[in-house]
């Protein structure tokens, strides 16, 4: 267990190393001059020199590369060319409401994702079925920005349940439930499509299988067959999706606050990398790839504990 | 003696281009308590197809379209679905081909037992799990206290097939249903899981029937046999009548093409040209006749469709009284 851990905790490291590399050098590829940026058009050549030393960006990239990780190793990584605070205590302090929105809409992935796409399996070719599965098809086709403008549209402006803000400055639970609502349902659905998908067709293989065959013959009820028996075996395969669609699902996030004007991660790295400032983007990009990996590393160990053959010794 | 178990006329079918396929036709059986009955035939050949339909298991869109699965007299056609569920199980165990895809992957053995149990009797959790090692105990798996939490994958496949005998007898069903339950094992394994089959009915006073296509097991652990072709029973009787005479060509041919202990150095062995026809396909007049060796057109085997004598040693074949005539 020990050494499965010391492994886990190993190929983190090269995971984030990796994404931050190529962060890094895919800032610098893009045009543009952090302390042009913050000089402005009319900055002298002299000041702006003066800048660039100061930031390091006068070094060869090989050697600010080098300053980069080393730096990074000890927990630096650096300080937001814009505001001058830690970039990391910055992006930090935009987790709480990206994670809020990222929870809450997995959360209603999977619960409208799961129970749909064992309901499809088990009534497969009836009118539910098909039903469930155009849903899916329309949850994937449809970009989540339109379905967020489309959301507005109806639950918002024209029925009024919902606020079109996806955030308020208001304290109370409550409230910021009902401004979460909207943002949360736009983001939870586009995953819940490929969820439900991907249950129905786990769900099928899985009720076809000799064991439950099995388990009719031995007369377990259907309910408990479909609900228990198969279910553990597909959750496999729609854990795994999720795993996968969380992700994807951040890249949706970004979006989705976007549409709400909800604060958080994705108008935090927007802005970084719209000005340039390297160090915000990746210490944003360090957080999102650390979440990411975290997750499917938390995965594997509850396939471990789903399926015994899944289990490392 | 009782008839625990009996098929009448039973067809099940599933659709087709032109109407109803017939994967079983005209089946009529019986097995008795404490007897085993053996159902022979190759592959395709209705055998199993009989018994899931009888219990209410062929897969959708196949269903039964006649005929009667009386258990101890009730009608399991007639019941509702809930009402068959509760007879499966409890009153009729089953037993599969492959022990190894027969097990759920992700449960331990002992939960999967306990959920049998669980499924038709009002007990605790504790109460099932001890009632699963007794049961691991009867199929003779070692240190059943501990295998109990052991996962399918752990346990071998004669191990497996142990367990699913257990799940099969867990509530002491009056009949067993063994389809072809050591096809998938190794040789020397078979053997065991044969008498195991053989002592549980003993012990219990079940009627089993045992589906196979291994005439050698066919003679030693059966009292009666019966030999099905193309969905239809061919021939059935004593298991001595019918290896000492068969009556149906198809048996005959079935006979010559194993190998015998006692024939001379040098015989070859008959293997039955063709293959059995497609269930969409079947001919107009007996199924065999077109690997019949003994197939007359004057006969009618070609026109006429032969039904089951109702003699002790029943045969289903046009030609079968001149056949014995000749010999």
């Amino acid at each position: 267990m020990i050494l499965y851990l010391a492994r886990c905790a190993a190929q983190f490291a090269v995971a984030l190393v990796g994404i931050v590399t190529v962060a890094f050098f895919l800032m610098r590829a893009i045009p543009g001059d952090p302390a042009l940026y913050m000089l402005g058009d009319f900055a002298t050549a002299e000041a702006l020199a003066t800048l660039r030393a100061r930031l390091g960006l006068d070094l060869p990239i090989w050697q600010q590369y080098g300053v980069f990780l080393l730096r990074a190793a000890q927990g630096d990584m650096g300080v937001s060319v814009v505001t001058g605070q830690s970039a990391l205590a910055e992006i930090w302090a935009a987790v709480p409401p990206s994670a809020t929105l990222a929870v809450a809409g997995m959360a209603i992935a999977i619960c409208f994702g799961v129970p749909l796409g064992i309901i499809a399996a088990v009534r497969q070719g009836s009118a539910v079925d098909l039903a469930v599965m155009l849903l899916a098809l329309g949850g994937i086709s449809f970009p989540v920005f339109w379905l967020g403008l489309v959301a507005i549209l109806t639950l918002s402006h024209a029925l009024g349940l919902f606020p079109a803000l996806g955030a308020t400055s208001e304290p109370g639970f409550w409230k910021g439930l009902h401004h979460l609502a909207l943002p949360a349902l736009v983001l939870g659905l586009s995953v819940a499509a490929y969820i439900a998908r991907l249950t129905r067709s786990a769900m099928l293989e899985i009720l076809g299988q000799d064991f439950i065959r099995v388990a009719r013959a031995m007369g377990v009820p259907e309910r408990r067959i479909v609900w228990h028996l198969a279910f553990r075996n597909a959750l496999i395969p729609v854990l795994a999706v999720i795993g996968v669609t969380f992700a994807w699902s951040l890249g949706n996030a970004i979006l989705v606050e976007a549409v709400f004007s909800r604060p958080g991660l994705g108008s935090t790295i927007l802005k970084a990398i719209l000005s340039r400032d390297y160090q915000l983007v990746q210490a944003g990009v360090l957080v999102l790839a650390a979440a990411v990996v975290l997750l499917n590393t938390a995965l594997d160990l509850i396939y471990g504990a789903i399926d015994p053959r899944l289990r490392r010794s | 003696m009782s008839t625990m178990f009996e098929l009448r006329n039973l067809t099940a079918a599933v659709p087709g281009e032109a109407g109803p396929v017939r994967l079983v036709e005209d089946v009529s059986l019986q097995v008795q308590a404490g007897e085993t009955l053996a159902i022979v035939g190759e592959s395709g050949s209705g055998k199993t197809v009989t018994f899931t339909s009888a219990l209410g298991l062929l897969p959708k869109p196949g269903r039964v379209i006649a005929g009667q699965a009386l258990l101890e007299g009730e009608d399991l056609l007639q019941l509702s679905p809930d009402a068959l569920r509760r007879r499966r199980g409890a009153r009729i165990g089953m037993v599969f081909q492959d022990p190894l895809t027969g097990l759920n992957p992700v449960f331990r053995i002992g939960d999967q037992i306990s959920e049998v149990l669980r499924a038709h009797l009002p007990i605790s959790r504790a109460e099932a799990r001890e009632r699963a090692i007794a049961l691991l105990a009867r199929v003779q798996i070692p240190d059943p206290t501990r295998r109990v939490d052991d996962y399918p994958h752990q346990f071998s496949g004669g191990m497996r097939q142990r367990v699913l005998i257990a799940m099969a007898i867990a509530l002491g069903p009056r009949v067993l249903i063994a389809d072809e339950p050591t096809t998938a094992l190794d040789v020397t394994v078979q053997a065991q899981v044969l008498d195991l089959l053989t002592d549980l009915r003993e012990a219990d006073g079940m009627a089993m029937v045992l589906i196979t296509h291994d005439l050698g097991v066919v003679a030693r652990q059966a009292d009666r046999v019966a030999v099905m072709y193309a969905g239809r029973v061919a021939e059935t009787g004593l298991v001595e009548e019918v290896f000492r005479a068969p009556r149906h060509p198809y048996t005959i041919s079935l006979f010559r093409s194993i190998p015998d202990l006692e024939s001379p150095a040098g015989t070859k062995l008959a293997p039955i040209s063709g293959a059995p026809p497609d269930p969409a396909r079947r001919p107009a007049g007996c199924a065999f006749a077109p690997r019949c060796f003994a197939m007359r057109e004057d006969a009618g085997c070609l026109h006429e469709r032969p039904s089951l004598t109702s003699d002790h040693h029943a045969v289903a074949c046009l030609r079968a009284g001149l056949l014995e005539v000749a010999s």
